[in-house]
């Protein structure tokens, strides 16, 4: 860290972004028993970035992103550092609202909001460029109003289908153009070297990730969604090894806890799938009251988690142009966000999931506004529901005002899968 | 095409030349069959595996071969059978079938490698036909040796016909292979005959090629025999004379004789040559109570060749061509990348950095 | 039991292919030195024209030349002799299936060889379009009709002996097989006839075809192989064999971006449990690339031999890590 960390502003920490993420943090630490001791890591983190509003440091150009389908590793490779800017606030919601309509996306809104604000948070220095993928039509129409912010945007170019050939050379191609634009904005070459230790750097988070995600498969848990949501969410913004050391740390805690025995939930504690929206620190409502409920968020389908971090990349020639292509598929070909004309491999993915984590109900968030989440809903509570799948469907924003009102159909929808499972039982 | 035709017949002429000229300074050619480089009295008897009527040439689907030709179908029920002519005439084209000469003697051996060393009288011709036949069970070297004797004044003339054929199929073990390859191909008991020498590295699937060396040694009852005056006589008739040397050897360059216009040039082309080799001994004794002061040997084999490779092979054209078409397409792929990064101003990336 | 298992799902799959197929590489093409001598009904390309060297014949060369004999021939002891070498060639084929083409094959070999080549030089591969491969991969059928019918033509007395056998003819390994035993002698151009000019003419552009194309273009020739095409008559057959479980795969084109024969299928396909395509060359590449835990597996008699891991993945494609 080069700043040092800044004395701590109490102006600042009255604001409401700060109290916002204070309130969400503290349910989160102090809500649970038997917290890991290597948790102490994120927890700190986003007291010290959320609350006392540290600044981040970073190294090159610093380039913003808002969605996982830019490419980390080409900016990582050119000496970049990415940040992911999707934000979960609602205090920055309420100020975005301006840039859109009434019924638009939280997230959306936050991120516009995040941005527009003197102080943003994370504290990150003003980004050099802002890779913004084109995929859901709320996105889409925020370039121009980022820009208009006076920031440097760049579209960069989704195909709306996946499957076929034709998208797939599209978007091979929309990377290598996002490659030269980097080399624009940062002055440095892809060469095979940087890029190689680039790929190496993200396999290491992800190889790091795969263990804690398989760590969950085992009942009862030893780790709760909650915790697992913070560790992805500070993959935005994190520096990336560090954070592959904290979670590396923490997946040789859990090794032991199950050696152990140990139980994060209870036995009979019902095992969630959480899918849908995107859950953004601090807006971890949803996961946190499933797990106060008594539930145990076992695996997730998000952008903000196991889709971030979940694939990864197979290179056959290590040659710059090879790997380029071959990150390229990575971000398509096993995407599951709902932008695509198609949903198969989403259900396919749930599906799997669930057999998987023996998941006995699953969770789905829908963002107010989130049009293509809405949209799904129903294919996907029809793939699940022809397999005896319960789902939930959630339809929230990042106001803590519906918060009683969801507890209460959680609790009802966990004691409906309790119920199932005494009588499958007897 | 034609043009072509003559192109290709002048390439072939000059990738030949070589082959030519070694040969054609002590070749002449022989008058209608009838040798002049030699006084020969009575005609030559020699065995070959086609009859004279329908001459030589391209391959046919007989059975076995002559002068270490294999080539055996084996897919037929029952042991191949191998099929000789006996011809008289020293020309391998135009002589005919050989008459029937009353005041001779005649013997045939067959040496089988399956038999005893000294062979086995030929079992009988069937009835009306005119070859000599014989089944080739096993593996190896089959000798048919056909002896003539008749006294013609004092002198007794002992002609030795002889024939080799190889049968080797694919079906054979290791084992009966060996064992066939290093048996001996000699008769002891022959009072004269031709044996191939074997080319160094020689194969079960040995084909002569015209414009290659071939020896031969000449044995008097399985001894060297020095100074017998050797005669080979190419399918065409040119003839080349030697006198083998301690070891009974001789040695002759095979001509090459065939020259066909290109469009009727086969390579398969079956030749046949014949080896006659001579000697007198002033050996008296008696035939048929009859004395004789003298004793003329002669000793015939047939074989066959085939145009040499060199005749219609081209390195020269084979790797010009590939090279040629390497670099075409090899361009083309280049030209083709570069081209295609154009249009859609696609982007790579220089692998050095 | 266990643990074999880890460790043959871990190995590091490229580099023990590349010694497999260069220990085949040599025995097919030396082992004749030693005497070994496997037969004539080869299921891949070890070129009956490497006289010296070759430690069994592939089995398109007695192929064309049986079907080559007269026709009244066919019909005795001879076509059944057809039948029984179809026989010997299908049990040593359904031993390995296509496997023969991913760790045996000569000719194969030498396109990984080009194509490691061009890898070593830096120079990028080329690929096909969606299109393209659809026509491509049809060729090969063509190839083999014409295989096994030009044959039977020339038996009939329709055609010149000197097209004989056809495919031989054109077949890059019969140049270039040889050559590795020091036998140069089919670099050349037949003058002896127009059908031989044209044809050995076809051969020596076919083979600089052969080198430019798998410089270029990963398993070049395989794609248009009509071996490749009678092996995929016999597949059903097989013992070793490519499975998937769709239901554990996410389709993220890991296989399908390290497939030499750019079999889309591999990734896209998630019905089938018998995935193996008529171009696939079971090479296993997808297999080792796979990181999902038994997406895609290999098996000999019903029993997996090597299937995916998170594992093995993470292992094989670490190439950037710092020791
Ligand atoms: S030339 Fe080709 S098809 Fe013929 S034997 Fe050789 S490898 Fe087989
Ligand atoms: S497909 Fe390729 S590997 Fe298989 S036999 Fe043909 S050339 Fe050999
Ligand atoms: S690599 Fe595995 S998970 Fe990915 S598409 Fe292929 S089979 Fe499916
Ligand atoms: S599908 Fe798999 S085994 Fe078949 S060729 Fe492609 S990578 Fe090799």
């Amino acid at each position: 860290m080069n700043a040092s960390p800044t004395p701590e502003v109490p102006a600042f920490q009255r604001s409401r972004q700060a109290r916002e993420s204070e309130i969400t943090l503290d349910h989160i630490t102090d809500d649970f028993d038997g917290n890991p001791a290597a948790m102490q890591y994120f927890y700190d983190l986003f007291r010290r970035v959320f609350i006392q509003g540290e600044a981040l440091p970073h190294e090159g150009k610093l380039i913003g992103t808002t969605c996982i389908q830019a490419p980390d590793e080409l900016i990582y490779a050119v000496g970049a550092t990415p940040v992911r800017l999707c934000n979960g606030s609602y205090h920055y919601d309420q100020i975005g609202a301006d840039f859109m309509p009434a019924k638009s996306c939280a997230l959306v809104k936050a991120t516009l909001g995040m941005l527009h604000s003197a102080t943003r948070i994370p504290k990150t220095a003003r980004p050099d460029l802002i890779v913004n993928p084109t995929t859901c039509d709320q996105k889409k129409k925020s370039s121009a109003m980022i820009e208009g912010m006076g920031y440097a945007v760049y579209d960069l170019e989704m195909p709306n289908v996946k499957e076929s050939e034709e998208a797939r050379l599209y978007w091979q191609r929309s990377v290598r153009q996002f490659a030269h634009k980097l080399r624009e904005v940062t002055g440095k070459k892809l060469t095979r070297q940087n890029l190689k230790k680039a790929i190496a750097k993200t396999s290491r988070a992800q190889a790091a990730f795969r263990q804690l995600h398989n760590f969950r498969k085992s009942s009862p848990a030893v780790i709760l969604g909650k915790d697992v949501f913070l560790i992805t969410n500070a993959f935005f913004f994190d520096d990336i090894d560090r954070w592959s050391d904290a979670v590396e740390k923490l997946n040789a805690e859990l090794t032991q806890r199950q050696a152990e025995g140990f139980k994060a939930a209870q036995r009979k504690a019902p095992r969630i799938l959480f899918t849908g929206s995107p859950p953004v620190f601090p807006n971890l409502k949803l996961p946190v009251l499933i797990e106060e409920a008594g539930g145990v968020v076992v695996a997730d389908e998000t952008c903000s988690a196991n889709r971030m971090l979940y694939d990864m990349t197979a290179v056959d020639e290590w040659l710059v142009n090879d790997m380029v292509d071959s990150l390229a598929d990575k971000y398509l070909k096993p995407c599951t966000c709902p932008i695509f004309a198609r949903n198969d491999d989403r259900k396919r993915r749930l599906l799997d999931l669930v057999a998987s984590f023996e998941a006995d109900g699953v969770v789905y968030q829908a963002l107010a506004g989130c049009q293509v989440y809405e949209m799904e809903q129903k294919s996907i509570a029809e793939a699940l529901n022809a397999q005896g799948i319960p789902m939930l469907y959630v339809e929230t924003d990042y106001s803590p005002d519906d918060q009683g009102q969801l507890s209460t159909r959680i609790e009802a929808f966990l004691e409906s899968i309790k119920t199932r499972k005494r009588k499958a039982a007897a | 095409m034609s043009r072509l035709g003559l192109y290709a017949a002048a390439l072939m002429a000059l990738l030949s030349t070589t082959v030519h000229c070694q040969d054609s300074g002590g070749t002449h050619r022989a008058e209608g069959g009838r040798p002049t480089g030699m006084a020969m009295r009575g005609n030559v008897l020699w065995l070959a595996d086609s009859p004279p009527a329908r001459g030589d040439g391209p391959p046919r689907s007989g059975m076995g071969g002559m002068g270490g030709m294999g080539g055996m179908g084996g897919d037929r029920s029952g042991p191949p059978v191998k099929r000789l002519w006996l011809r008289a005439g020293a020309d391998p084209q135009k002589s005919g079938f050989a008459r029937e000469d009353t005041e001779a003697t005649v013997d045939m051996t067959l040496v089988t490698p399956q038999g005893k060393p000294e062979g086995e009288p030929l079992p009988p011709a069937e009835e009306g036909k005119k070859n000599l036949s014989f089944e080739m069970p096993t593996q190896g070297y089959y000798r048919l040796y056909h002896t003539t004797r008749k006294l013609q004044g004092d002198t007794l003339a002992i002609a030795v016909a002889k024939a080799e054929v190889t049968n080797f199929s694919h079906g054979a073990t290791e084992e009966e292979r060996s064992v066939a390859l290093t048996a001996p191909r000699v008769l002891e008991a022959a009072p004269i005959e031709i044996v191939r020498e074997k080319n160094p590295g020689e194969k079960l699937s040995f084909q002569l090629k015209s414009g290659e060396e071939q020896a031969f040694v000449v044995l008097q009852k399985g001894l060297p025999l020095l100074g017998a005056r050797v005669r080979f006589v190419s399918h065409d008739g040119w003839t080349k004379e030697a006198v083998s040397d301690e070891q009974g050897r001789v040695s002759f360059q095979i001509v090459r004789d065939y020259f066909p216009s290109w469009d009727d040039f086969q390579k398969r082309f079956k030749a046949t040559y014949l080896v006659i080799a001579e000697a007198s001994a002033a050996e008296s004794g008696r035939f048929k109570d009859q004395p004789y002061t003298n004793v003329r040997y002669q000793a015939t084999l047939g074989g066959t060749y085939y145009p040499s490779p060199d005749d219609y092979r081209s390195y020269a054209w084979g790797l010009g061509l590939g090279f040629a078409f390497l670099l075409f397409c090899g361009t083309a792929v280049y030209l083709y990348r570069r081209r295609r990064v154009k249009p859609f101003q696609e982007v790579r990336f220089d692998e050095k950095h | 039991m266990r643990s074999i298992r880890d460790a043959v799902n871990q190995v590091h799959f490229n580099r023990f292919r590349f010694w497999f197929q260069l220990a085949a590489f040599v025995l097919f093409v030396y082992g004749g030195y030693l005497a070994i001598d496997l037969g004539s009904r080869l299921p891949f390309f070890s070129c009956g024209y490497n006289q010296e060297g070759r430690a069994g014949v592939c089995y398109l060369l007695p192929l064309q030349h049986q079907l080559g004999r007269p026709w009244p021939m066919l019909f005795t002891a001879a076509g059944l002799s057809i039948l029984t070498g179809l026989g010997i060639f299908v049990l040593w084929f359904i031993f390995l299936n296509k496997g023969w083409c991913g760790f045996v094959c000569p000719l194969g070999t030498l396109q990984d060889w080009l194509t490691a080549l061009r890898r070593g030089l830096g120079i990028r591969y080329a690929k096909y379009s969606h299109g393209q491969f659809k026509q491509m991969t049809k060729v090969k059928y063509v190839l083999l009709a014409l295989t096994l019918l030009i044959p039977l033509g020339i038996g009939g007395g329709l055609w010149s002996h000197d097209l004989s056998p056809p495919f031989c003819l054109i077949c890059p390994a019969r140049m270039i097989l040889p050559a590795f035993t020091g036998d140069f002698s089919q670099f050349t151009i037949d003058f002896s006839s127009k059908t031989a000019v044209v044809m050995t003419a076809l051969g020596m552009m076919v083979t600089a075809l052969f080198v430019v194309g798998s410089f270029v273009k990963k398993r070049f020739f395989c794609f248009i192989c009509p071996m490749s095409a009678l092996h995929y008559l016999f597949s059903k057959l097989a013992l070793f064999r490519l499975k998937k479980d769709g239901d554990k795969c996410t389709r993220c084109g890991d296989c399908y971006r390290v497939c030499d024969l750019e079999i889309k299928e591999i990734a896209d396909e998630v019905g089938k449990r018998d995935i193996m395509t008529d171009d696939c060359t079971l090479c296993l590449k997808c297999v080792a690339s796979c990181p999902e835990e038994g997406a895609l597996k290999a098996t000999f008699a019903g029993i997996t031999i090597f299937e995916s891991t998170e594992a093995g993945f993470v292992r094989r494609m670490n190439k950037g890590h710092q020791p």
